[in-house]
């Protein structure tokens, strides 16, 4: 149990699924709050110190999205949504607005864990080391500073879009970052969302790092939401 | 045919009568005028006049001409010297004859030429007339055997017989009864009884009618198919003329343009109904759907939690196990049922975008490599960048459902491969999932993208299917306007699924 007992708040109508995840949260030493309604989870947040927030989309009382916009005026806790397979839009429009991360229902304890991981780690990063040069997963390394990339120690030449695209990965390892998201980074808010540009951007700065780009090792792709680079 | 052989005799023995009195009445009246002693030019003048008279009574040129020539013989036989030969003493009578001749001729030839103008605009307008009361009456009617009803009642009063109507149903058979009119108030239905007969006939229908025990029987053929036969009694028909025929044919064609249309609308109203009661069964499935989702999140959660809670050597893990293992297969056959009636009620708005290749593969690769990690999939697509438009979600749920079915009919460590193909003779990207299963049967493949079809070749411990996963994948392939087939592989053993999408945005989704 590799974690400092952070509390987390769920917020989930459902009582089965919010046993599951309270269980599975509990195995693996966390400590937990749960909530049934939006209303009970904006009044948590004000009396109790919360780590990281798992919020159900599909609240009786209130729309998520609005609980995650209330939420980010005041905090950048990591939000992680738990939404339904057919709710791609939201999920996309709450990452959007300032969720971390999404899990789409069903999903398993081993995804949950991995997903709080990532966001929790995150949430050190920009907490403790916010100067970090340089990061490596895998055989992948980028030296922020330098503006160098090293894959099996050997350096790779990236056009100035593609290393780009790659930092901006690095800084978000492990969280899905949406299409219109990364649009707006590299190419600037006025840019629109010109999906193909990105694609054949993409497309190029994967025949550099991967060896089979239909198997990505580390980009992977999020279809209808966005990339997401592995770091475990 | 002897009837109508009678008929035409009728008509010759009428113009001779009518001939031999006109004639003969000219005769006497110039036997009249020469014993008076008037001028002989009298004479000439009576049997122009019966010549006109004769062309005046009777039907066509000839009799006409016929009594031209036979005046001028019986003027040369009765008035001129020497009286009762064909002799002439004065040749001045020459010029006479021929000039009485051409007259007669002329006069005899524009009378007929009259007469058969102010027939043929008579019969013209009764045409129109009969043609209007019918389109006028059969716009009114409701059914089929409305308008059937209608076409017999005019037809039999213009034609002035018992006129019958004999309908087809949707399958061009006849109906087992017709309806027929027996006086000008009154149809009657009566059986049909040589149904064989009446079907080899219409068959080997080439001209216009069929000739049958009772009946003349001319066919309503309508755009494409035939609705019916108008029935004439073959008493009358026998007597009709060409015009009558004419007038027949365009009053059939009328009663098939309005069968048509009626046949036409019932379908669409037919169509229409299909349609609603299509979309109620979409929105039960859905609702049940809907509602199944989120407790089997919940079951699927717990009975992970029961395995986590259980060591594996302890039969509660097994138990728990297979609760999970269930609860997944619903899952996805709940979130396929919703897909489905999505894309069927049109209300799954396509997303397309000009998506890599790759990454949806790639997407679908990860996603299988999730749930069964064991079965090794190659990826074999173009080395350069293919974007395709598609909705990127849809298609990577085809793919997955390919490979889904591929994976559950190829032992564990065959090959299972995905292969993209630029196509650039058709515009297309090519998708083939191909496996190494035991293929697929001759009896299944019409039916493989049929909803609800499940193999009849099921091995034993197979879960089954309830045949949504490759339905789905036809209509989603065809919203993107693409195609999709199943075919047994040609280099051995196994089935491979291909699909196609065009690479060019087409603006009509």
């Amino acid at each position: 149990m590799s974690n400092f007992g952070e509390r987390i708040l769920v917020v989930e109508d459902d009582t089965q699924i919010r046993n599951f995840i309270c269980y599975s949260l509990h195995a693996e030493g966390y400590q937990y709050i749960a909530e049934k309604t939006a209303q009970g989870a904006l009044n948590s947040l004000v009396s109790e110190q919360i780590d990281l927030m798992l919020l159900d989309l599909g609240l009786p009382d209130l729309d998520g999205m609005d609980v995650i916009k209330k939420v980010r005026e005041w905090s950048e806790m990591p939000i992680i949504v738990v939404s339904a397979r057919d709710q791609d839009k939201e999920k996309v429009s709450a990452l959007d607005i300032g969720a971390d991360d999404y899990l789409t229902k069903p999903f398993s304890a081993t995804e949950l864990l991995a997903r709080i991981r990532v966001a929790l780690r995150h949430l050190y990063k920009q907490g403790g080391n916010k100067q970090q040069t340089s990061y490596q997963i895998g055989n992948l390394k980028i030296e922020l500073d330098k503006h160098l990339v090293f894959l099996d120690n050997a350096e790779l030449h990236m056009t100035p879009m593609e290393y780009n695209l790659l930092a901006l990965l690095f800084k978000n390892a492990g969280k899905v970052l949406t299409t219109s998201y990364i649009i707006k980074e590299i190419w600037g808010v006025g840019y629109g969302n010109d999906t193909q540009a990105l694609r054949t951007l993409m497309a190029g700065l994967r025949r550099k790092i991967e060896k089979d780009p239909a198997k990505p090792r580390y980009i992977m792709t999020e279809i209808g939401v966005g990339y997401r680079l592995m770091d475990e | 045919m002897t009837l109508q052989k009678k008929h035409k005799a009728l008509t010759i023995f009428y113009g001779l009568l009518i001939i031999i009195v006109f004639l003969s009445l000219a005769s006497a009246i110039g036997y009249l005028f020469r014993i008076t002693g008037f001028p002989e030019t009298n004479i000439v003048i009576m049997y122009l006049l019966a010549v006109l008279l004769i062309a005046r009574y009777t039907k066509g040129y000839f009799y006409g001409m016929f009594a031209s020539i036979i005046s001028i013989f019986a003027y040369n036989y009765f008035f001129t010297e020497p009286y009762y030969t064909f002799n002439v003493n004065d040749p001045s009578y020459m010029v006479t004859f021929v000039v009485m001749s051409v007259t007669a001729l002329l006069t005899s030839t524009l009378t007929s030429h009259v007469k058969k103008n102010a027939i043929e605009a008579q019969e013209r307008e009764a045409e129109t007339k009969a043609l209007y009361r019918l389109t006028n009456h059969l716009t009114d009617a409701t059914d089929l055997h409305d308008i059937a009803g209608i076409a017999t009642n005019i037809i039999s009063d213009v034609m002035d017989c018992n006129a019958a109507c004999l309908c087809f149903d949707e399958n061009e058979l006849p109906e087992k009864t017709f309806v027929q009119q027996v006086s000008p108030e009154k149809l009657i239905s009566r059986d049909v009884i040589n149904m064989e007969d009446i079907k080899h006939n219409i068959d080997g229908l080439k001209s216009g009618f069929c000739v049958e025990t009772e009946f003349y029987d001319w066919l309503i053929y309508g755009r494409d198919n035939k609705l019916g036969i108008i029935r004439i009694p073959i008493e009358r028909a026998v007597l009709m003329t060409d015009t009558q025929k004419k007038l027949l044919r365009a009053m059939i064609e009328s009663t098939a343009l309005a069968m048509d249309r009626l046949r036409s609308v019932q379908q669409r109203i037919k169509y229409r109904e299909e349609t609603i009661q299509e979309r109620y069964r979409g929105n039960l499935l859905r609702a049940i759907s809907h509602d199944l989702r989120t407790p089997l999140s919940g079951i699927m959660g717990t009975s992970e939690m029961l395995m986590d809670m259980t060591k594996n050597s302890d039969p509660r893990y097994n138990l728990a196990k297979e609760i999970y293992n269930d609860v997944n297969w619903l899952q996805s056959l709940v979130e396929n049922i919703l897909s489905l009636t999505r894309l069927q009620d049109g209300k799954l708005a396509l997303n397309k975008q000009p998506e890599a290749v790759e990454e949806v593969v790639g997407g679908a690769v990860h996603h299988i490599a999730q749930r069964s990690s064991e079965q090794e999939i190659t990826i074999d697509i173009p080395k350069e960048l293919l974007l395709v438009p598609m909705d990127a979600k849809l298609i990577e749920q085809v793919l997955i459902n390919l490979i889904d079915n591929a994976i559950k009919h190829t032992p564990l460590g065959d090959e299972i491969s995905i292969t993209v193909i630029k196509n650039k003779k058709a515009k297309c990207a090519v998708f083939i999932v191909a496996d190494r299963g035991e293929g697929i049967s001759d009896e299944d493949l019409p039916n493989i993208f049929k909803m609800f079809y499940t193999s009849s070749a099921k091995h034993a411990d197979a879960k089954p299917g309830i045949g949504l996963g490759l339905a789905i994948c036809y209509d989603i392939v065809n919203a993107h306007g693409g195609n999709i087939e199943a075919h047994n592989r040609s280099d051995g053993k196994g089935a491979e699924f291909i699909f196609t999408l065009p690479m060019e945005v087409t603006d009509n989704e």
